[in-house]
């Protein structure tokens, strides 16, 4: 006892695991007292049960921590990580996603839905026996602790009862729902029944992962690898079988007054209307066969590796898209003509199956393509994975999914979410998609040139953002002071300006500013987007017109001859024009990091003086890192001003500089993808969570999962290759080397 | 006429002067050694012949044209290739792509020279895929080395190569140095292995506290009382 009780590691740590716990019930849900009890947020944070949930929270993380070295052994076996992630995701779907839109079985969540329908008579029984006895609750207990004790004591009976498990669990969870909402007859967009459907099948395939597994350590990466590289495009072409199918057999073509047509009520509903044939065709028959040509040939393209049936596929598929869209476009044409549910114009009252069978085309289409550019190196693959690993061990860093043709498999899969996703989506998110996503996304590849690739901390990235907002409203005519008459331009026009004068900025800023090192850099990069956004406040010779700012900006527009697209209020054309201006961004910047340009990036964020060793022109590459991003932003901002038509300079506040730098930082610095994603996830985190959990709460939640990425990805969503070796100490060995050298070498103190 | 003039320099950092007037020259085809004390100024002024320094009074000649103030990635199109002190190598790239940036003046690397390269330094060969950050003190010293000499050098300069090496590595790079001079490449060597740098250098000159205190041949140096007792640790017999 001489150490003292107290001063026992393990004392000290459940003593901070318990009041870590304490802290946290204290903090989440009401804050506030009553005035005549003020006593009443504690209370109701430490008496009601909730602090228990707390506390054994707490009690688990000081035995995870207390037994770490024995578990990590058991976290490593295959099937462990998806068995999380499943596990999380059903945990998710019944405690913050909806399981109802309606109020009539309670709102919103799995408990309050399940205590509804429990006692609901006229349910089919399944759906009642689901809900009722905390059946759900324990069937998700069930499938998860069978899947852990199966990894646990490596047993491969009980992994596959667990995979059956959760495969019936999943479905039942989903037609519980599906029952649900049928019986109410109402609109629905809760979201939970699918939610546990893919958290449930992600159980099954962790169990299917312990029952198949090979060896005694997971690695997800070979997995997935070897399904890649089974056949190039396969991937792909399941994908398009399983959106297809929902597409023509069960999914809404067409929903007038909320009716759900699907595509044989679509072509009912437009006998005899005057459809155009072709269209009515498509309807009838040449829709299903479309597609069931396109999947055998985009199939056998692939099983076969038939490049010349790969290019059929590709062909195929991109005529029956092109058919989809004129048959969706005409059905739309003629619905409006005749006023159906106040259709104004074409591409109205559309459903969701429309759109789903133009993915599954372009998918296919997709999966054809990648069949059919497979290269001759490529070819050889079917060697490779023999020898690969051997070759490639050594460097650790290019650990890739390194199938041939996974990069486009990814990017068909993407790119089809992107086209194809946002016309289904209700109009909020498609407002969130443009004015959210979108442009921080464009924002983010912009900062990630000057923080990512050539490490350059620039925390006034918003200010080029508001500079090319103003050129735009300056040069359509906008603001105060007018551009001479000869300039005064329609706003996609003013893309090249603003571009121009963000380069100029860029360097303005850059040339006198870049000696400075890191922190000082950041602050005088702040300094400057607080001097340009209090400059347009104070509105100088009557410029920018101060804090009103600039209104009227118009819409873009195009019309070259025949060609003439209008841009209005609708989001979904912002989304496409968007779309476009990403797409040549990111293909510009991918040649850029893989020019003389991108590798002198690399060498400076390495090791400056070294780059100054080896020829580079320092100065001048981190200017045009500067000018670069800058531009990035100046274009966001083009698009910002003309598709929101009114700005000032509130828009342009220092809050929006640091979200973008932690965007990037949170995706993966100098990672062109990981920047992207990083935007789109955390645009995207807080308007999901508006639904799901009370509004003082949101922050916390957010707070939360940035927390646990920076414990379990420091390196970000999406990690560069070099920035994942960083944060593995590569870099420290190298320096901590020189300061190790002994005295008795003649090196002495270093200058 | 010598390749490299260095004509009575004065090098400051803000109210600190490392150098007070440092005059010595290099000819084509030579290996030059620089000695001195710890803060003597040798680094300094490989760093204003590299170009990363500008002198505040002086004149450097190269090839007989003035080089002072130009900076180092004008330089480098001129042949004069910099290994500076402490082996900065691209932690984060591969052995292979470190000797790709030394050839970063050029649209694309030889492989003729870097096949030459790798014969220099066959440790290097074996670990071509290899994380610069993860190879031994030496080997990096050999990347750094062999990176500048992708820049094809006509004068290499080299900071302490020998830095915190062992013995058998410090011979090996000695001998790689003079097979490179041998090439045709001229050197100039700041080096504190005093008696090795002597033994390998045609002539060599010592710093002290930012002037220039003796000169000679290799051999009148290694024999000189005053460098004995600084470098070498030998009593002067008085
Ligand atoms: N960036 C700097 N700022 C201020 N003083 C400097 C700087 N670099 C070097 N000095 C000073 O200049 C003098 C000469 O330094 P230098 O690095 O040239 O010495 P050196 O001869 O290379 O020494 P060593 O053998 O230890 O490498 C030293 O007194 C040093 O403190
Ligand atoms: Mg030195």
């Amino acid at each position: 006892m001489k150490t003292g009780f107290f001063s026992s590691p393990h004392v000290k740590r459940l003593a901070g695991c318990m009041a870590l716990a304490f802290v946290l019930a204290l903090m989440i849900g009401n804050q506030e007292g009553s005035q005549d009890d003020y006593g009443l947020a504690f209370r109701q944070a430490i008496f009601s049960p909730r602090i228990i949930l707390f506390i054994v929270i707490g009690l688990l993380v000081f035995a995870a921590m207390t037994f770490w070295p024995y578990i990590t052994p058991y976290l490593l076996r295959p099937g462990v990580r998806p068995l999380a992630v499943g596990g999380i995701t059903v945990l998710v779907s019944q405690t913050l996603l909806k399981w109802s839109d309606d109020g009539r079985t309670g709102n919103g969540k799995f408990n309050s839905v399940a205590s509804k329908a429990a006692n609901t008579d006229g349910l089919a029984p399944m759906a009642k026996l689901f809900f009722s006895n905390y059946l759900g609750w324990i069937l998700l207990l069930v499938t998860f602790g069978l899947g852990a004790a199966a990894i646990l004591i490596s047993l491969r009976a009980l992994a596959w009862v667990a995979a059956v498990l959760g495969v019936v669990g999943g479905i039942w969870a989903y037609t519980s729902q599906a029952a649900v909402r049928d019986f109410l007859g109402t609109p629905d967009h809760s979201t939970g029944g699918g939610v546990a459907l893919i958290g449930y099948l992600t159980l099954a395939a962790a169990a299917l992962a312990t029952a198949l597994a090979t060896g005694d350590i997971a690695d997800t990466r070979a997995f997935v690898n070897r399904l890649l590289a089974w056949r190039p495009g396969m991937p792909l072409v399941v994908l398009g079988l399983i959106v297809g199918v929902i597409a023509f057999v069960q999914a809404t073509w067409f929903s007038p007054q909320g009716s759900n047509q699907t595509l044989t009520d679509t072509k009912t509903f437009f006998q005899g209307n005057g459809l155009a044939n072709l269209a009515y065709q498509y309807l009838a028959w040449l829709g299903y066969v479309l597609f069931i040509a396109t999947l055998l040939t985009a199939a056998a393209a692939s099983y076969l590796r038939h490049r010349i049936l790969g290019w059929v596929a590709a062909g195929l598929g991109a005529v029956a898209l092109l058919l989809s869209l004129i048959t969706m476009y005409d059905m739309t044409d003629l619905a409006a003509a005749a006023g159906v549910d106040g259709a104004t114009g074409p591409w109205q009252n559309l459903g969701s199956g429309a759109w789903m069978a133009c993915a599954a085309f372009f998918v296919l289409a997709g999966a054809g393509l990648v069949v059919a550019t497979l290269g001759a190196r490529d070819e050889q693959g079917e060697l490779a994975p023999a020898e690969a690993p051997a070759a490639r061990s050594s460097d650790t860093l290019s650990r890739g999914f390194s199938a041939p043709g996974s990069s486009k498999v990814f990017l068909f899969v993407i790119l089809a979410t992107a086209l194809f996703y946002p016309p289904t989506a209700t109009g909020f998110w498609q407002k969130v998609l443009v004015s959210e996503i979108g442009i921080y996304v464009l924002l983010a590849i912009g900062l990630n040139v000057v923080v990512g690739w050539a490490g350059l901390l620039d925390l006034g990235f918003i200010a080029f953002y508001a500079i090319g907002s103003y050129t735009t409203a300056y040069l359509t005519g906008a603001l105060p002071f007018k551009p001479p008459s000869f300039l005064h331009l329609s706003p996609l026009l003013a893309i090249p300006f603003a571009i121009a004068i963000c380069l100029l900025a860029g360097v303005a800023l850059g040339a006198p500013t870049l000696r400075l090192r890191g922190d000082y850099l950041a602050i005088v990069t702040l300094g400057f987007g607080e001097i340009i956004r209090i400059t347009a406040n104070n509105n100088p010779g009557n410029i920018t017109n101060g804090p009103k700012g600039a209104f009227g900006i118009p819409h873009p527009r195009i019309e070259l001859g025949p060609i003439k697209f209008v841009w209005g209020q609708n989001n979904l054309q912002y989304w496409y024009l968007l779309l476009v201006l990403i797409v040549i961004v990111v293909l510009l910047f991918r040649r850029l990091e893989a020019s003389r340009l991108g590798r002198a990036w690399a060498a400076i964020r390495e090791d400056e003086v070294a780059a100054q060793a080896t020829g580079i022109n320092t100065t001048r590459v981190k200017l045009l890192a500067f000018a670069i991003g800058a531009s990035t932003s100046g274009v966001a901002g083009v698009f910002f001003a003309s598709q929101i038509g009114y700005i000032n300079p509130e828009n342009f506040v220092l809050n929006n500089s640091i979200l973008v730098v932690a965007y990037v930082v949170f995706g993966g610095m100098g990672s062109l993808p990981g920047a992207m994603a990083g935007a789109a996830v955390l645009t995207w985190l807080p308007e999901f969570l508006k639904d799901q959990v009370p509004a003082e709460d949101r922050q916390m939640w957010i707070g939360a999962v940035v927390l646990l990425m920076m414990i379990f990805r420091p390196a970000g969503l999406i990690p560069a290759k070099r920035r994942a070796a960083e944060l593995r100490g590569l870099n420290r060995s190298s320096s901590a080397e020189v300061g190790a050298v002994p005295e008795g070498e003649g090196m002495g103190v270093r200058a | 006429m010598s390749l490299l003039e260095v004509d009575g320099i004065e090098v400051r950092y803000g109210a600190i002067k490392a150098l007070k007037g440092v005059s010595f020259e290099v000819n084509e085809g030579e290996i030059v050694a620089l000695l001195g004390a710890n803060g003597a100024g040798k680094t300094t002024t490989q760093k204003t012949v590299s170009g990363m320094l500008r002198p505040s009074l002086g004149e450097i000649r190269y090839d007989g044209k003035r080089i002072d103030g130009t900076p180092a990635h004008e330089l480098i199109s001129l042949g004069i290739c910099h290994v500076p002190e402490g082996r900065h190598v691209f932690p984060r790239m591969t052995v292979n792509e470190n000797l790709e940036m030394g050839a970063f003046r050029f649209k694309r690397p030889d492989d003729k020279l870097q096949a030459h390269v790798l014969d220099l330094f066959p440790r290097l060969r074996e670990r071509i895929k290899q994380q610069a950050g993860t190879l031994s003190g030496g080997e990096q010293q050999m990347l750094a080395i062999g990176r500048a000499l992708m820049g094809k050098p006509r004068l290499l300069l080299l900071d302490e190569p020998s830095m915190g090496l062992a013995p058998l590595i410090v011979k090996q790079i000695f001998d790689i140095v003079r097979e490179i001079n041998n090439d045709g490449v001229t050197v100039l060597l700041v080096e504190q292995n005093a008696s090795q740098a002597l033994a390998l250098a045609n002539r060599g000159y010592v710093l002290e506290t930012g002037e220039i205190v003796l000169t000679g041949t290799g051999r009148e140096l290694l024999a000189d009382d005053r460098v004995r007792a600084a470098y070498l640790g030998e009593e002067i017999a008085s």
